[in-house]
């Protein structure tokens, strides 16, 4: 008995070690990467060029006091709020950075400096301000806030009022998580991560600095919806939507949708195929048929808004939600595998369809 | 030296274990055992689902004295007379006036005590302030405290209790009810 003894208690010793060292392990790496967030909190942020150009506009530093220019501007009176620490506005700073370029592409030291938020997103076009247009603040050159484009300050105002999508009372965080899911195609990253944290400090400012009050309803807020009544009822047609959109957006957006990257920098978001939003999107049209029609008339063809009349907006939604694209969550693996499937599939067969034609065309222009 | 498991050589606590059933009969008590929790599980599931009853969400919230004082007072009723927003500004008001009834989870505090609800200490007015003034850096603390901490360390502090997680109605409602309040103030 004694000799067998002899041996056990070391294995029994050194699996306890074992255990031992490993939940250690990871209580040092838990503490290395806090104090790896902790640094990133302390350190300057450099800005994006849209985000500096914003916050010099509102007049954003630490202090006792803040005042902002723009409602001195608008109404000719402002009144002292509660001043920002050194801490909040580098915050705020890195929020409109997270809004501005989310997938890090302005940043060197890229994603990292956003909190590496490329691991709640799977598309690498995506950013907040492909929607969020302006880093969340859409004014035209008189300063005034844009109707439905979608500004973070109104939408802050008006969090937690109850939803209709999703039937919940929705919190900010959680409408930015479900953009993580849903319109990067990701995952949800937790509400207490500085990820979400600091854009929802940089919108808390952007609402001090316009002097929204909670609560109140601004046209900014949200998209400007188009429902089939603001048309004349002509139906929807996704070919006239095809026509117009090979029309006025494919010189962005690429015939396919695909978007356009230059020098790994998206100058247009991918609109279908792996990288654009998912089948959950309330901008797919075929899940929400108002929000997408809405957004393309106010906001596009860039530099030309407001020149696509309600139907042909519609089209263009229901043509694009048409191109295949990402399964969200409540598709389940097989439409998620189908979908993967026309994903590579369909491009090159309609690149082959479409060399066709201009084939033909040449020939009968001969 | 290699385990003899002849009967003879076993200490006779071991003995007994090893004798007592056949090696399937063994075998057969543990599939058996298996079965039987597996069942139970299932069961609870079937009747949680199927044959409990119980609401898995609840529109109702009691109506406690001085609501209807508070909502025409504090201009609840911009946000509709009634609602998914009124009702939670509602349930916000009776766990705000009411901890140790609405949030007894959450409290040691009963109706004993002379301090026994978030009204001890507040008025819905700086609940409104602190929520505007929420996510903010905390010198004491050196970090940046959201509302909801707020309200989660008022429940393990002052009210000796336990901390509600980020996604409870509890604390959920209470930010409601400081938004309903902020808009009255029309605080930004």
């Amino acid at each position: 008995m004694a000799t067998r003894l002899v041996p056990a208690v070391p294995a029994k010793f050194l699996k306890i070690a074992l255990v031992v060292s490993v939940m250690g392990g990871l209580y040092c790496l838990a503490l290395y990467k806090h104090a790896q967030r902790e640094t990133q909190r302390q350190a300057a942020v450099e800005l994006t060029s849209a985000c500096a150009a914003k916050l010099q506009d509102y007049a954003l530093r630490a202090g006792e006091l803040y005042r902002s220019p723009y409602v001195l501007k608008t109404t000719g009176t402002s009144s002292a709020t509660r001043g920002y620490s050194e801490e909040d506005v580098r915050a705020i700073q890195r929020g409109c950075n997270i809004v501005a370029d989310m997938q890090g592409q302005q940043a060197r030291a890229g994603a990292q400096e956003r909190w590496n938020s490329t691991r709640f997103s799977r598309s690498t076009h995506a950013s907040c301000a492909h929607c969020h247009q302006n880093a969340g603040d859409k004014q035209d050159a008189a300063g005034n806030r844009l109707v439905g484009s979608n500004g973070l300050a109104a939408s802050w105002v008006m969090a937690d009022m109850y939803d209709r999508f999703t039937g919940l009372l929705l919190p900010y965080e959680l409408r930015q998580m479900q953009c993580y899911i849903n319109s990067s195609n990701g995952f949800k990253p937790n509400a207490a991560d500085d990820l979400i944290r600091d854009v929802t400090a940089y919108s808390r400012f952007l609402s001090a600095a316009l002097e929204l009050k909670i609560g109140n309803r601004y046209p900014e807020q949200g998209m400007d919806e188009i429902p089939v009544s603001a048309t004349l009822r002509r139906g929807d047609d996704y070919v006239r939507g095809a026509h117009v959109y090979h029309e006025k957006c494919a010189r962005c957006h690429g015939p396919q949708a695909f978007g356009t990257v230059v020098q790994g920098r998206v100058l247009y978001p991918a609109l279908a195929g792996p990288d654009s939003f998912s089948l959950d999107s309330r901008m797919n049209f075929a899940r929400v048929n108002t929000v997408m029609p809405g957004f393309i008339c106010r906001n596009m063809p860039l530099g030309e808004e407001g020149s696509l009349d309600n139907q042909e907006c519609r089209d263009v939604a229901y043509y694009l939600s048409t191109l295949p694209r990402p399964a969200g969550d409540k598709q389940g693996p097989l439409v998620a595998l189908w979908q993967r499937a026309m994903m590579t599939v369909m491009p090159p067969l309609i690149r082959y369809a479409e060399s066709l034609g201009s084939q033909e065309t040449s020939l009968a222009s001969r | 030296m290699e385990l003899d498991v002849a009967a003879g050589n076993l200490p006779a606590r071991r003995k007994r274990v090893f004798t007592s059933l056949p090696r399937v009969g063994r075998q057969r008590a543990a599939s058996g055992k298996t079965w039987a929790v597996l069942g139970l599980v299932a069961g609870f599931v079937l009747w949680a689902h199927l044959g409990s009853h119980l609401p898995v969400f609840r529109s109702h919230v009691s109506f406690e004295r001085g609501w209807k004082e508070f909502r025409t007072a504090y201009s609840v009723t911009d946000f509709g007379e009634d609602g998914h927003f009124v009702r939670a500004a509602q349930n916000g008001y009776n766990v705000f006036f009411l901890t140790w009834k609405y949030a007894g989870r959450f409290t040691r505090k009963t109706a004993a005590d002379r301090i026994n609800a978030c009204a001890g200490c507040h008025t819905p007015v700086d609940m409104a302030y602190a929520f505007v003034n929420s996510d903010r850096f905390d010198p004491k603390l050196g970090r940046r405290v959201s509302f909801e901490e707020r309200v989660m360390r008022c429940f393990a502090g002052p009210m000796d209790g336990f901390v509600p997680t980020l996604y409870d109605p509890t604390v959920r409602d209470l930010r409601i009810l400081a938004r309903a309040v902020a808009h009255h103030l029309q605080l930004s």
